[in-house]
């Protein structure tokens, strides 16, 4: 139900319905409250369902669309792959030297090829942030379960 | 009165004029900045402002939405790219005024339009929030929620190209917000077993990733495109100049947009782009000189500035009075609230009136900060932005938007979450449904449910408590009317583009 056909209806509608039907079967597993009622079910349930019917209605009224630009999915896939190793790089080596690592690859990323300015935002955007989050703000900053440059620098 | 009182302390406060000069220069800027908006910048600055008193912190966030909206024209003039979506409708008559050399004076007939629609919009809710809110007391759990799934129906169906997908959208937030314990009996829901699952998902992290992070994925597609100015002549006076004489046929169409902005505004979920839209159909219609609106006309740049900016005031009326958010901005300030323990609903006039209406003040005084920064440097704040290099910023938004993430709990859940929601975020934009309605949907989601539990509990007829209380079922009736009236709409326009190829 849209002015112009929205691309890939027919995909957009088979994976609405899974996703309503795979609700739907985790809805009714949520457990009855003390007096046999309903009452945690019902909004989950509620949207499993509307997720179905509008799947349903999406794969119903699917029109032939134009192919979706893939061009930069690579890149896409690069920096979804970059967000979530930074994650774990975070978790494992501590802030300031995953940062340092992120900076650099995510500038790459979106096309900077300046070797200097490269290693400048290794050595500025853990500083910078570090100073900002971690400084003046007083957050506890995340520490590396098997390394951390922090306890090298000597500032926990 | 309470108003003038609150326009005394705010001014008399050094540090909260501060904030609030900082930011109408920080909306003004991202919303200039193509591809990046005002909600992404309040998305991202929220954590920081946890660690402010609530009053700076949420008037921060709430004139860098104002300011943002109109920061929108200054792209959408100078760049030919709305920095908004709200400001696609300046860009009509603002890009072709900047190519007759006409820039100065189309920003300056853009900013006192704006800053116009914008008072108007603000004076509106506050001399009609406290009256909303006092009916808004009297309204039961059945009503409440009546008024809830309107906004869900309004918010899935009415914004975004296709109604199955915002409404899906709006049906995959609830489904988001119900993962965790249920707040009465402490069922665990969606959990799958994962222990990080059972405290829910934080909306923070939810909104870094959507807005934000999600905005970086799409300008990683972007990559390569540049922003030029037009080439301005500012030492023209005679043409970047404005005379009364210029703005005097503007007024009328200021004036009428500022009530239908002001009006698109109150609705939850319809916002800037759409009031920008109808002020802009509507003024063409009554104009003196139709023919020339699309080529360079002031008053195709004064209409929909103003209806824009009208929409900020009293979009906040539904958050402040039932605690349902009429914006992505709304959803967001919900966030500030909530941490700094107030709560949100009609009851805020008895516990933190002093705080609403100094709120209010901030934003007044945030209008006029804008409008004078904007009247004598959006040329300036123009040439700012082309210096900017997008290869540079995004790289930095998307570092800044994980330490964001994990400031909010200080929790690496948190920013795994984040960058699921940006994905996501990403995707849906990409396939045409609604990451803001999902967003709202989330915030509405446990209000919602609460309301028709208790509902539920108060009826002796189950699901007819609904339909039998005469309120309830007009709103719920106002909700199903608005979906048929977009189907129709999408049909008609569907049916027209078939004429049209053929």
């Amino acid at each position: 139900m849209s002015a112009v056909p929205a691309p890939v209806s027919r995909t957009v509608g088979v994976a609405l319905i899974l996703i309503g039907i795979g609700a739907t079967f985790v809805s009714m597993g949520i457990g009855l409250d003390q007096y046999g009622r309903w009452g945690a079910r019902y909004f989950p349930l509620g949207g499993s369902l509307a997720l179905l019917i509008l799947g349903v209605a999406e794969l119903w009224s699917a029109k032939p669309s134009p192919k979706t630009d893939r061009q930069h999915l690579p890149a896409i896939g690069a920096l979804l792959l970059l967000s979530v190793v930074y994650i774990w790089a975070i978790s494992a080596f501590g802030y300031l030297l995953s940062t340092a690592l992120a900076a650099p690859l995510a500038l790459y990323i979106f096309g900077v090829r300046n070797l200097i300015g490269l290693c400048a935002a290794a050595v500025l955007c853990p500083a910078i942030y570090h100073s900002i989050f971690f400084v003046v703000l007083g957050v506890f900053p995340p520490l590396g379960a098997w390394f951390d440059l922090l306890d090298v620098i000597g500032g926990y | 009165m309470d108003i003038f009182t609150a326009l005394a302390t705010v001014l008399g406060d050094p540090i909260l004029l501060g904030w609030v000069f900082l930011a109408a220069i920080v909306g003004m800027i991202v919303g200039a900045i193509p591809g990046l908006t005002a909600s992404a910048a309040i998305a991202m600055l929220l954590p920081l402002t946890f660690y402010m008193e609530p009053l700076p912190a949420l008037a921060f966030l709430y004139v860098i939405g104002k300011s943002g909206r109109y920061g929108g024209s200054i792209a959408a003039i100078l760049f030919n790219t709305p920095g908004t979506a709200a400001s696609a409708a300046t860009q009509l008559d603002g890009y072709p005024l900047a190519r007759q050399g006409k820039a100065g004076k189309a920003m300056k007939v853009a900013t006192i339009s704006s800053v116009i629609g914008d008072f108007t919009g603000e004076i509106l809710l506050i001399i009609g929030v406290a009256w909303i809110a006092s009916i808004a007391l009297k309204l039961g759990p059945p009503e409440l929620f009546a008024v809830y799934f309107a906004a869900f129906i309004v918010i899935g169906s009415v914004i975004g190209k296709s109604v199955t997908r915002g409404l899906a959208s709006a049906a995959l937030g609830v489904l988001v917000a119900m993962i965790g314990l249920d707040p009465i009996s402490s069922t665990e829901r969606f959990t799958f077993g994962n222990f990080d699952l059972t405290n829910g998902i934080s909306l923070v992290p939810l909104m870094i990733g959507i807005f934000v992070l999600g905005e970086v994925f799409t300008q990683l597609e972007e990559r390569g495109a540049k922003t030029e100015l037009v080439p301005n002549s500012d030492n023209d006076a005679e043409r970047n100049g404005l005379s009364w004489a210029e703005y005097k046929p503007c007024i009328p169409h200021v004036i009428r947009s500022s009530f239908i902005g002001s009006f698109i505004g109150m609705l939850p979920g319809l916002g800037s782009a759409i009031a920008a839209f109808v002020a802009y159909g509507e003024g063409k219609r009554r104009a003196r000189n139709p023919e020339e609106w699309g080529k360079g006309a002031l008053e195709g740049v004064a209409a929909p500035e103003a209806a824009n900016n009208a929409v900020s005031g009293p979009s906040m009326a539904p958050l402040l009075t039932l605690g349902i958010p009429g914006s992505t901005i709304g959803a967001i300030l919900i966030g500030v609230f909530l941490i700094h323990g107030i709560q949100i609903g009609p009851t805020m006039f008895l516990t933190s009136r002093d705080l609403v209406f100094a709120l209010f003040a901030c934003g007044l005084i945030g209008i006029v900060m804008y409008g004078v920064i904007g009247y004598f440097g959006a040329a300036f704040i123009g040439k700012f932005i082309t210096r900017i290099s997008p290869q540079v910023l995004y790289p930095l938004i998307f570092l800044t938007s994980f330490v964001a993430a994990y400031t909010s709990r200080g929790n690496l859940f948190d920013v795994y979450v984040m960058v699921a929601a940006g994905f996501a975020g990403w995707g849906m934009r990409k396939l045409q449904f609604n990451p803001a309605a999902l967003v709202i949907s989330f915030v509405l989601a446990s209000g919602a449910e609460e309301t028709f539990r208790q509902a539920l509990l108060l009826s002796d007829n189950g699901l007819m408590i609904f339909v039998t209380r005469p309120i309830a079922l007009a709103f719920l009736l106002i909700g199903v009317a608005a979906m048929i009236a977009r189907v129709r709409s999408l049909n008609k326009q569907s049916r027209a583009a078939r004429l049209g190829d053929t």
